[in-house]
């Protein structure tokens, strides 16, 4: 199994009173809360923490885009991505995801094919591409994408990205919504023919297929753990069988709190209140920007309706919302929290359950200070990643991971030997 | 009530439109809101003097999805395309709301086709000093609050019933979000398409109805209306919000005859 170190970059100093006194930690939460100074220290101390995971060995480094969010300060995760590039391209063992830039945002979108060629040359070939859909909240409610258009624009502009990263002469893109007379991407990716796609995503069945018949990576990116992760894996798989691909758990990967102590007990003690933070503040979403009309497809409203109005739908929040304590999250699986021997086994057991070869570690939670932070990255490097490394030692990484300059030898290799 | 009944028309190599339809006389199109189309007794009182027909937006009904129109101004045309699918050169044409939106774009863009306007609490504006809400970001209890005067009246329990059967309860959801789908796709993320530039060039004599408490589009907004159509009356009926045909049914009907009486292309 990999294990990318992944920072969602949340503001750590949300009032006490903020679920109650604001509507919303995302879209209309008030800037009035934002302290620059603060700021400067959180992404200093993110990027600090991030550049221990690359010293510390881990798989892969990842960031992401949010906007207008008080859990994730990345409306521009390239930005932060550019820097960790100088750290990984010293590294034998890490490699950069920006998981990733949503792809209906852009205009054009040529400028992700710039800024991600950028990242992989910055990188060494070490990067991985990120494409997600992206929330309602980001992408209708705060760009202002027409919902109807949004999957629509999506499939163009990967098209269109895909295209500037495998074209060799310049062409002209006469699209729906970008028309272009002159592609001609510079500087050209370092991995050919591009870097390694994932495709973020939550539980719709056409990002399946997606993922699937395009060979990219699906990560199902949810703060709600491996049981509820479940409900999405069992189905991908599924769908897997069906379109005739084969079982490579390098094909998916899932997003997980994980926070290591010296014991079971120590855990709580060193986590809980950020844990609790994150899932209170962080996830106090007003439900009037949940989904903009049009953002999910009738098949799909057509399936959550009939769950949510017969009462057999239990969604995430709304089980947090019963109030749940640290035992709960840890036995609902929200976290996995203990000694590196608990977590070791249970990440174990849970990439096993859904047959996941790439860990998506959320390894910073809510108001998690840096002490902890560093002490959570070191306890799992010593105690957990050299046991979880050699999961699936059958199966082969390579296509879904990156492989430096220039490795296929159907391309042109002028660049190989830079490396 | 009088029974509507239903058609569908291929108005174009890509699109069919179903309507609803009833009554006999001189055809009056009347385009619905982004609340959906449903025969109420407005319609059904036009029904007796007129032969209603009213289109479902494209989207909300079982012939198309709203993948098959484009933008706002594929739809202005394919609803010129259903005219000339019924064989009319020139209706008198109602709409409600986003309807009336796009009632005023059918009446600018193609001045023959519109005889006479008349648009109730139409979408179509912003001012950013009066900002309407945004209904796509509102909960269900809020948007019947802003719609209506009486949020507890039959009117509203009427509206907003729902069928036991859980089969039955989804299959209305869906139709109600479909509508929401479609109507999201002409009026996301605020509803000004332009439209003020183009209000000058309406011909058709143009009566423009608001509820005074209009929730949803200020009341203010109806003024902007009236000042910019060449042609154009105001009409401002109290203790009303913005389903003011039905909370103030005899008088916006009345209204409604008065105007489609006024000689076309006369300044009413």
């Amino acid at each position: 199994m990999k294990t990318v170190a992944f920072n969602l970059m949340p503001y750590k100093d949300l009032p006490a009173d903020f679920e109650k006194k604001y509507d919303s930690v995302w879209v209309s939460i008030p800037r009035t809360l934002y302290d620059p100074r603060k700021g400067h220290q959180y992404y200093h101390d993110y990027l600090d923490a991030l550049e221990t995971a690359v010293d510390l060995g881990y798989d892969a480094v990842g960031v992401n885009e949010h906007h207008s969010n008080g859990y994730g300060l990345m409306p521009s995760p390239n930005l932060m991505a550019s820097i960790l590039s100088r750290k990984v391209r010293h590294s034998d063992t890490t490699s950069l995801v920006v998981l990733g830039n949503s792809l209906a945002l852009y205009n054009p979108p040529i400028r992700v094919a710039e800024e991600m060629a950028m990242l992989d040359v910055l990188s060494g070939g070490k990067f991985i591409a990120g494409f997600p859909v992206g929330t309602s909240m980001d992408t209708n409610y705060v760009y202002g994408i027409n919902p109807s258009e949004m999957r629509e624009r999506y499939y163009e502009a990967h098209e269109l990205v895909m295209k500037a990263w495998t074209s060799d002469e310049v062409f002209t893109w006469n699209g729906k919504y970008n028309q272009l007379r002159y592609v001609n991407t510079w500087p050209r990716t370092a991995q050919r023919p591009h870097p390694p796609v994932w495709i973020p995503g939550g539980g719709s069945v056409e990002t399946y297929d997606f993922s699937l018949l395009n060979d990219y990576s699906f990560s199902y990116l949810s703060f709600f753990g491996h049981k509820y992760a479940k409900k999405v894996m069992g189905p991908f798989w599924d769908r897997a069988d069906a379109l005739g691909k084969d079982r490579n758990p390098y094909r998916a990967g899932y997003a997980q709190f994980i926070c290591v102590s010296e014991t079971d007990a120590q855990a709580q003690i060193d986590y809980e209140e950020h844990v609790k933070y994150f899932f209170a503040k962080c996830m106090h979403i007003d439900p009037r920007f949940f989904e903009a009309p049009g953002y999910r497809t009738v098949a799909s409203l057509r399936a959550g309706l009939r769950s949510q109005l017969d009462g057999t739908a239990k969604v995430g929040k709304a089980i947090l919302d019963q109030g749940f304590g640290w035992k709960e999250l840890v036995e609902s699986g929200y976290i996995i929290a203990g000694s590196p021997q608990t977590v070791r086994e249970q990440i174990i057991e849970a990439a096993r359950e859904l047959h996941v070869g790439n860990l998506i570690w959320l390894f910073h939670v809510g108001s998690m200070p840096q002490h902890l932070t560093l002490k959570n990255l070191h306890l799992f490097a010593e105690g957990v990643l050299p046991h979880i490394r050699n999961l699936w030692p059958q199966w082969d990484a390579a296509p879904f991971w990156p492989s430096g300059f220039g490795d296929d030898p159907s391309q042109p290799a002028a660049h190989r030997d830079v490396a | 009530m009088a029974n509507p009944t239903t058609h569908t028309y291929q108005v174009n190599a890509r699109l069919a439109i179903d309507t609803l339809e009833a009554g006999s006389g001189e055809p009056l199109l009347f385009l619905h809101g982004a609340g959906g189309l449903a025969w109420d007794p407005y319609l059904d009182a036009l029904a007796e003097r007129r032969r209603v027909i009213a289109p479902y937006l494209p989207g909300t009904s079982k012939s198309n999805d709203i993948s098959q129109v484009r933008d706002l101004w594929d739809l202005v045309l394919c609803y010129y395309d259903l005219l000339d699918a019924l064989g009319i050169a020139s209706a008198d044409v109602i709409g409600h709301s986003m309807g009336g939106m796009i009632a005023c774009e059918m009446a600018a863009v193609d001045q023959s086709r519109v005889a006479r306007l008349i648009a109730i609490a139409p979408a179509g504006l912003f001012d950013m000093e009066n900002p309407m809400p945004d209904i796509f970001a509102m909960l269900p209890q809020e948007l019947a609050g802003r719609i209506l005067i009486d949020p507890q009246s039959e009117l509203a329990k009427m509206l907003g019933a729902l069928p036991d059967d859980v089969d039955e309860q989804v299959e209305v959801l869906i139709q109600r979000l479909s509508t929401l789908n479609a109507a999201a796709k002409f009026l996301w993320p605020i509803p000004d398409k332009g439209l003020i530039r183009r209000l000058p060039r309406i011909k058709a004599p143009t009566l423009v109805i608001w509820g005074r408490q209009d929730g949803l589009i200020p009341v203010g907004y109806g003024e902007t209306f009236r000042s910019l159509i060449p042609n154009a009356r105001l009409e401002v009926l109290d203790q009303a919000s913005h389903l003011v045909q039905l909370e103030r049914l005899p008088e916006a009907l009345s209204l409604t005859l008065q105007a489609l009486q006024w000689p076309a292309g006369d300044a009413p």
